[in-house]
Order: structure tokens, then C-alpha cells, then sequence
């Protein structure tokens, strides 16, 4: 208790001193220049850019995919899939792909395009479709492993021909276009075959992408080079240089002193304002498909109580958090899990706050405050007291933690807030050791209806092998469904059941600020789950519409 | 390889010498310091998978879980990898990192100039104007710029490295963009004579940061050594016998009052290979001290006991210099035998 309050006064003060520097370099916003209105008209025709300068917040490796994880920005700029941009739209285009047809409950035939050609002049062919869908299922785990070893699983994939190959399912998968087909990049066979130690490999990657990784320097910098004959018309930037900036006060910096053209970390909250103002300066704001969120231990007692993780997360008042914490830069998450703007997502969930029915829930469990403590117990005298575990390197859910601590105090629940570093609260998700800590999921976990399901399986939201009778029918109807709409309705109540005893307490949806020198480049545009920094952004405009369905 | 029987006693006579004895120590302090190295990672919770698969890692089965950790090279038991880290950090054969998926020696081997780049001019020039500041602050001592002194470098040396690093950007690259504020290289440049400046500049603003945050302590220990020295009987007498004033204080009163001032420069010469993670991370400096930060948040064992190691040797090092050395400076500190070797 005195440990995590010490490091919050640390935390305190260094909150402070960044907010002293940002203000002195703030000062300059005064200095009138152009106004910002027709700063953006040189870029936004369909000129070409010579050079744009992106700052990335974290070394991801020489995009590997079995180096690191959750870079799919950037790995995409290299490597393509059969359907873009992602699996979170509603109708993802073809890309590597021509069409796809699905022939019955289990079969699916792809025809590609033809006379794609590797970066290294290599032709590609539906063997490398082929190889990369079973490297993924049978080499070592990535990522994309359980999307085609587990949901779905695909039994066997067949190259008819140099453009044709064929899907076979293990059970019915009518999502393997909208779904599958647009998450997995597709990898050169024939450099990959070679590769004898995917975990040590740190050579350049070739790809079909729109641009080529050209240099790669460790914790310094990524410089790409525009591929002239990508398949969708030569990039609109000829070249990208992005250096790697951790600290986020040293990049906003940096975009601020001109040094960068654009930050692909959102502007925090408080700045959003002060860089609106800045001459040449542009803000888009996006939603971003991705939650924060309470995990609770739901193998642990008591919280292995449906009806008490129900309380839990009506004790919640996301509005005030929301209001309170994030300054209005995200909704209140009053629509639970998944996020409400997937597609795939059931529009009619809801998750409000009722206090009073959450003490009456608790009521009913027999946790009522014997001692007059304020804090209810247990009939065996047990306090309802739980630990929060928080991230240090996160203050707006070191505030959240805080109100959620008052909130539970409310209804009669002691919460202590711990504040620990990611990894440590990694290792004590993974074991188990915990009652709730704060977290954030990704688009591929809150958009993508086969991870959910995926998540109930893997630990995640539940775990595979323990007891739960109703979602388990309800995954078995859901795997034997052919139908892509009658399976969405499945998907539906799997999200209402969910919400009804939630092992994640959504607290909010964020949005995201990312501010651009539009004097370099206009051209930005969201896709979602992506932000602005991604290929799409930067291909030809007619192009750019088709993928992100944007103006 | 002959049998030659001196040769063994000629060891034994080293190794009972003051010399030897100080090596056998240091070898010792060496063993336990590596010990620790290889413990301390390894007992924060956290592991390399996370880093790699995030929440994906929970879908790993056992059978993955081992294969992963055999491809990382990371299998064995934790006394087999103690072993294999032993054997490795005498023959250098340090193992391959996780994260960069390159052998740890290669990724030294690149960050180990950039960070010399780095702190080898702060430790310079730092210990410099700490020694002529303090000297001067000595000499006025309770005057009014003596006071103001001493109260700026209080406040310089209480201040974070990181809020310092931070004001120079705001002031120096944001407001005035004189200089840049991230990277050790420039990204574009014209050719080999501009990218040679650039990288000066960027030099400019980390190495002040240094300086500034570090200056305090050279400063204070000449300034009360001085204060020390300058109370003597030889100083009045010298005084008396007139010479001049920048002599007294420059020739006759800091060289004695320097010992302690030496010897503090001397041992945190061994900090140097470490870095300054956090002006690094502010600047975003491709140096040791990052590096470290890097691997403690990918569990990147094999790099984090690397780094360790580079550590452990510099100021193991540094010590021993600063051990061997003493004598020369201060002849009090010499054995009869060199004393009367001086004579």
C-alpha cells in the first residue's frame, strides 16, 4: 500500500514536470504564420510526395512476424493479404485475391490475381498461398496460428493452379472471406521454405506490399522505398523514413519543433487543443476499435460468481470515468464487449450503470455489512475486498483505478489499487494470481467475432475445459453454422450472455487524435482499427476509396 | 608447455603479491556480481513469450510454450542456462537475444561507440567545470557569488535528467530550432562532410543534459576539499611569501585538494558503458542505457545479462584503476618498496 503510493507521487511529480515542458514548449503556438486552412492545399491533389517523415512510438523488429507482435501497420506496408483492409468492415475487397467463392459448408475456392510479382522479381502464385496458410497452421505459433489451426479450422489447402487454390474446413467456416482471408498476410514461399529458425531471422522482408523496407537500423529507425510496380498503382509517397521516438513527450516534440511530419501515437488529451492551433498543423480524430476494460479473475472465488461480476460491472459509473479521466476523448463503455463499432458487434448490447441494483445483487448473494465497516461480508465473514492491479506506465487508468475504487466503495466493495509495470501483471494474468487489473484490447480482439469465440477458448475471456454449459451450447450451434447471417445472430447472443456476467468490465471505447504537418501530406485516412498511418493512406485516391470506403 | 619449475613458484609469488592479491579479489567481486546478473532478471516476473505473442500468449498450448522457448534458446534447466552464461562470459560467447534475434556481442558491438559518443564528452567536460567552479566558489567562499553559485549547482544537481533533457528540447528544437531533439544521426543528409555536423548537433543537446545533471557532484567535493586545503599552514605561508594568486589557488592548493575529486571521477568512469538510460530515452540515443531499458521490457535475458556484464566490467574496472592508480597521485598512498624506489 505504501509502495504504490509512493510510486504515485513519483508518478504525480512527473506528470507535472512533463506538463511544465510541454507548456514551455507550447509558448511558441503564439507566432503567427500562414493560417492553417490553405497550408494543406499543395499535398492534397494527387501529387507525388517525395518524402514523408513518421515517427513510430516502439521498435518492432525487422518485421518479422515471429519477432514481435501488434505491428500490423507497418508489416502491412510490405506484405499484402487476400482481402483488405481488414477484418473489422463490413466488406473487406479483394486484393491478392480476385474473388472468393464458397462451394458448400466447407469449401472455399480463391482465384488470385495474376502477374503480382514478389520484391525480388518472383512471381506469386498460389503456392504461396498455400505454404503460408499451412506455415502459420503447423510451423511455430505466431499469431495467426489459432485462425487456421482452431477458428477456423482449415483441414487442407490445395493449389489447383498457378491462380486457384482451395480451402477445405474441418467444421463450417462462412467467415473465411470476410474474416480470415483479410487478417492473414501472405508470406514468399519461396524465401520462407528456407528460413531454418523463423525466431532468429532478422534479414529484410520480401513481400508484394507497396513498399520495400530498404533500411532497418535497431531502436533508431525504418526507411521503406515505394514499390513503382505495386499492383494497385505506384504509392503516392516515394519514400518513408520513420524513426523510432519512446518517449511521447520527446515526439510530440518533435513534430512540433517540424523534425517529423506525423505521429502515429495519438496526441494525448490535454494536447489536442494546443496542436490544433499550431500553423499547418492538422488533428484527425478516429475511433480506434479498441476497449479498456477490467479483467476479472473468473476462475478465483468469490469473483467465479456469475452474479457477482454482474454487480461489479453495475457498480461501474463509465460516464463519470469517462467525463473525469479521458476529458470526453472516448465513450463511456455502456455497450460492453465487443466494441460497438465492428460490424460484427450485436448493436443492441447494453451495460449501464445501477448502483442500486448491484447492491441488491449483492444483497441476494448474502454479502451484507455485518460490522458496520462499510465493507459487506461474506456469511462466513469473508470481506469483499479485491485488489486492482494497474500498469505504471498508463496514468489515465491510474486515475480510472482510483474512481473505480470509490465507485466499489460505494456498494460496499474495498478495492486496492496496485500499480506494477506491464510485464509483472502479464506474468500474474498468465498464473492466474489476480482479482482484476486494467487492461486494453486490440481490434483483433474486440472487432474480429472468431477471436471472440477464440477467446473463450484460450484464457482469455474463459477457459477452455471449465464449466459453462450455456456458452458452450452456444459455441457448438455457432461451429456448425454455414450461414454467414445466421451465424452473426449466434455470434449476438454469445454477446449477451457475455455482458450478463462479464469476465471483462468495459469501461471505455477511446478515441484517438493523430496530428499531421497536412503542408507535407493531406492525404490521410482512417481505417478502422488502423488510425491514419497505413498503406491505404498512402496509395492512389481511387484506390484509397475502394479500400477504406472513405470519401 | 615445458616442465619448468620456477615458473610455478614464479605464480604463486605473483598471486601473494599486492598485485595478485588485488586480482584475486577483483575475480571474486567479478563471480558474485555475475551471479546476481543472471539471478536478478530472472527472479522479476515476466517472460520473453509475452513480449512476443501479447495476449495472443495465452493461446499457447504447453507443447508450443516449450518449442518457442527452444527456438529463443531458452530451454534447459536454470542451472544448465547458470553454465552456459558462466562459460559464456569468460570466452565472450554471450548467447543470441531474443528481441533482435542477433547474437548479443553484435548488438554491443553496435551500441557501445554511440554511447561512448555520448558520455565520453560529458565526463569531460563535467568534471572540468565542476573542478574550476568549485576552486573558484573555495576561494570566495561566503562571498555573494560563492552563494549564488553554490545555490545553482544545488538546484542543477537535484534536478531529474530527464525534466532537464526535456526543457533544453522545448527551448533549443521546439522554440528556437537551432537543434534536433531525437536520434543520433541525421535521417536524410546531403553527404558524408553535412552528415558528420549533423551528428555533432545532435550530440549537443544530450551531452548538456548530462553535464548539467551531473556537474553538481565534481563541483561540491572540489569546493569543500578546496575549503580544507585552503585553511593549511603551507597555503599562508606561500601566501606570505607572495606568490600570485591564480598560482596559489591553481598550483598549490587544488592539486592537493583534487585527490578525493580523482578519485570519485575515476570510479564513475566506470558508469560510462552503461549509459544514461534515461537522457537516451529522452533523446531517443541508440546507446547502451536504452538498450538495457529495451531488454528489461522484452525479458530479453541473454541481452539484459549482456549489458550487465559490459557494466559489471566497467566498474570493476574503473576500480582497479582507480586502486593502481592512487599511488601515483598521492604519494602517501605508496608502499615502502615504491616509496623508496622514488627516493
Amino acid at each position: 500500500m505504501s509502495l504504490s503510493f509512493r510510486r504515485h507521487s513519483i508518478k504525480l511529480v512527473t506528470t507535472v514536470l512533463v506538463a511544465l515542458s510541454v507548456l514551455a514548449a507550447g509558448c511558441q503556438t503564439a507566432k503567427p504564420e500562414a493560417d492553417g486552412s490553405a497550408a494543406g492545399a499543395a499535398a492534397s491533389k494527387e501529387q507525388q510526395v517525395p518524402e514523408l517523415k513518421i515517427a513510430v512510438p516502439s521498435d518492432v523488429g525487422p518485421l518479422n512476424l515471429y519477432l514481435s507482435s501488434g505491428n500490423e501497420n507497418m508489416l502491412e506496408l510490405v506484405y499484402d493479404k487476400l482481402f483488405s483492409p481488414s477484418p473489422f468492415v463490413k466488406e473487406p475487397q479483394p486484393w491478392l485475391a480476385e474473388s472468393a467463392q464458397q462451394i458448400d459448408d466447407l469449401n472455399w475456392v480463391v482465384k488470385l490475381r495474376s502477374g503480382i510479382k514478389w520484391h525480388d522479381g518472383q512471381p506469386f502464385t498460389a503456392e504461396d498461398v498455400k505454404f503460408t496458410f499451412e506455415y502459420y497452421r503447423d510451423g511455430p505459433s505466431n499469431r495467426y496460428t489459432h485462425h487456421v489451426s482452431e477458428v477456423p479450422r482449415i483441414e487442407k489447402i490445395v493449389a489447383e493452379d498457378a491462380n486457384t487454390v482451395r480451402f477445405t474446413c474441418a467444421y463450417a467456416c462462412p467467415t473465411l472471406q470476410n474474416i480470415t482471408m483479410a487478417d492473414l498476410p501472405i508470406l514468399p514461399k519461396h524465401i520462407w521454405e528456407k528460413v531454418e529458425n523463423p525466431r532468429k531471422y532478422t534479414e529484410l522482408p520480401v513481400g508484394t506490399g507497396p513498399y520495400r523496407l530498404v533500411e532497418y537500423k535497431p531502436d533508431q529507425y525504418y526507411k521503406f522505398a515505394a514499390n513503382a510496380d505495386y499492383f494497385k498503382g505506384k504509392p503516392v509517397v516515394d519514400s518513408l523514413v520513420m524513426p523510432v521516438i519512446k518517449d511521447p513527450t520527446s515526439m510530440f516534440n518533435a513534430l512540433r519543433s517540424g523534425e517529423i511530419d506525423v505521429a502515429s501515437r495519438g496526441v494525448p488529451p490535454e494536447l489536442v487543443d494546443s496542436f490544433k492551433k499550431l500553423p499547418n498543423m492538422k488533428v484527425a480524430n478516429t475511433t480506434e476499435l479498441s476497449l479498456v476494460e477490467i479483467r476479472v479473475n473468473y476462475e478465483k472465488e468469490p469473483l467465479n460468481q456469475p452474479e457477482l461480476r454482474q454487480a461489479l460491472s453495475l457498480a461501474v459509473d463509465r460516464k463519470a470515468i469517462t467525463d473525469t479521466v479521458i476529458l470526453g476523448q472516448g465513450r463511456p463503455g455502456l455497450q460492453g464487449y465487443p466494441h460497438p463499432d465492428s460490424p460484427w458487434t450485436n448493436p443492441n448490447l447494453s451495460t449501464p450503470f445501477d448502483a442500486e441494483k448491484a447492491k441488491s445483487l449483492l444483497e441476494q448473494l448474502k454479502y451484507i455489512d455485518r460490522n458496520g465497516d462499510g465493507v459487506r461480508e461474506s456469511e462466513d465473514g469473508k470481506p469483499l475486498e479485491f485488489s486492482l492491479k494497474v500498469t505504471a506506465t498508463e496514468p489515465t487508468w491510474i486515475r480510472s483505478a482510483e474512481l473505480l475504487k470509490q465507485q466499489f466503495a460505494n456498494v460496499g466493495i474495498k478495492t486496492n489499487v496496485e500499480v506494477l509495470d506491464a510485464a509483472t501483471i502479464g506474468t500474474l494474468g498468465q498464473t492466474r494470481k489476480y482479482d482484476m487489473y486494467l487492461s486494453n484490447i486490440t481490434p483483433h480482439g474486440v472487432a474480429d467475432p472468431d477471436q471472440f469465440v477464440m477467446s473463450h477458448r484460450s484464457g482469455y475471456l474463459w477457459t477452455k475445459g471449465l464449466a459453462y454449459p450455456e456458452m458452450d451450447a452456444l459455441t457448438a450451434k455457432w461451429m456448425a453454422e454455414p450461414n454467414i447471417e445466421k451465424r452473426k445472430q449466434i455470434s449476438f447472443q454469445m454477446q449477451e450472455l457475455f455482458n450478463r456476467q462479464p469476465t471483462s468490465i468495459v469501461l471505455y471505447y477511446p478515441k484517438e487524435n493523430y496530428a499531421y504537418r497536412a503542408d507535407k501530406y493531406d492525404g490521410w485516412v482512417e481505417s478502422p482499427g488502423y488510425g491514419i498511418v497505413h498503406k491505404y493512406s498512402l496509395l492512389p485516391a481511387e484506390v484509397k476509396k475502394a479500400a477504406t470506403g472513405t470519401k | 608447455m615445458g616442465n619448468n619449475p620456477s615458473s610455478g613458484r614464479g605464480i604463486s609469488r605473483f598471486l601473494s603479491g599486492r598485485f595478485g592479491r588485488k586480482l584475486i579479489q577483483y575475480a571474486l567481486v567479478l563471480f558474485i556480481a555475475l551471479t546476481i546478473n543472471f539471478a536478478l532478471p530472472r527472479l522479476a516476473p515476466g517472460d520473453p513469450l509475452m513480449y512476443f505473442m501479447g495476449q495472443e500468449v495465452n493461446t499457447l498450448t504447453p507443447e508450443q510454450r516449450d518449442r518457442m522457448n527452444r527456438e529463443l534458446g531458452l530451454e534447459g534447466s536454470v542451472w544448465e542456462q547458470y553454465g552456459d552464461f558462466m562459460k559464456g562470459a569468460v570466452s565472450l560467447q554471450l548467447g543470441s537475444s531474443t528481441k533482435y534475434g542477433k547474437p548479443v556481442t553484435e548488438v554491443l558491438r553496435e551500441r557501445i561507440p554511440w554511447t561512448l559518443l555520448l558520455v565520453v564528452p560529458a565526463f569531460v567536460i563535467s568534471p572540468l567545470l565542476g573542478i574550476i567552479g568549485g576552486a573558484y566558489a573555495a576561494w570566495n567562499r561566503g562571498k555573494r557569488r560563492d552563494v549564488l553559485l553554490l545555490a545553482g549547482v544545488l538546484a542543477l544537481e537535484s534536478t531529474p535528467g530527464f525534466w532537464v533533457g526535456m526543457l533544453l528540447i522545448a527551448v533549443f528544437a521546439v522554440r528556437l530550432g537551432w537543434l534536433p531533439s531525437y536520434g543520433a544521426v541525421p535521417l536524410v543528409h546531403s553527404d558524408d562532410f553535412s552528415y558528420y555536423i549533423e551528428m555533432v548537433r545532435h550530440l549537443i543537446l544530450p551531452v548538456s543534459t548530462i553535464t548539467i545533471v551531473t556537474v553538481g557532484t565534481s563541483f561540491l567535493l572540489t569546493r569543500s576539499s578546496m575549503l580544507d586545503t585552503l585553511g593549511q599552514d603551507y597555503i599562508y605561508m606561500a601566501e606570505a611569501k607572495g606568490v600570485s594568486r591564480r598560482r596559489l589557488i591553481y598550483r598549490h592548493a587544488l592539486r592537493n585538494a583534487l585527490l578525493p575529486v580523482y578519485t570519485h571521477v575515476t570510479m564513475s568512469l566506470g558508469v560510462l558503458l552503461s549509459g544514461a538510460v534515461v537522457v537516451e530515452t529522452v533523446f531517443s540515443y541508440p546507446g547502451l542505457g536504452r538498450l538495457l531499458y529495451e531488454s528489461v521490457v522484452a525479458r530479453d535475458y541473454p541481452m539484459m545479462q549482456g549489458v550487465f556484464l559490459m557494466i559489471t566490467i566497467g566498474v570493476i574496472a574503473a576500480n582497479l584503476l582507480a586502486d593502481l592508480t592512487y599511488p601515483l597521485v598521492d604519494p602517501r598512498a605508496r608502499s615502502r618498496k615504491q616509496v623508496k624506489e622514488a627516493v
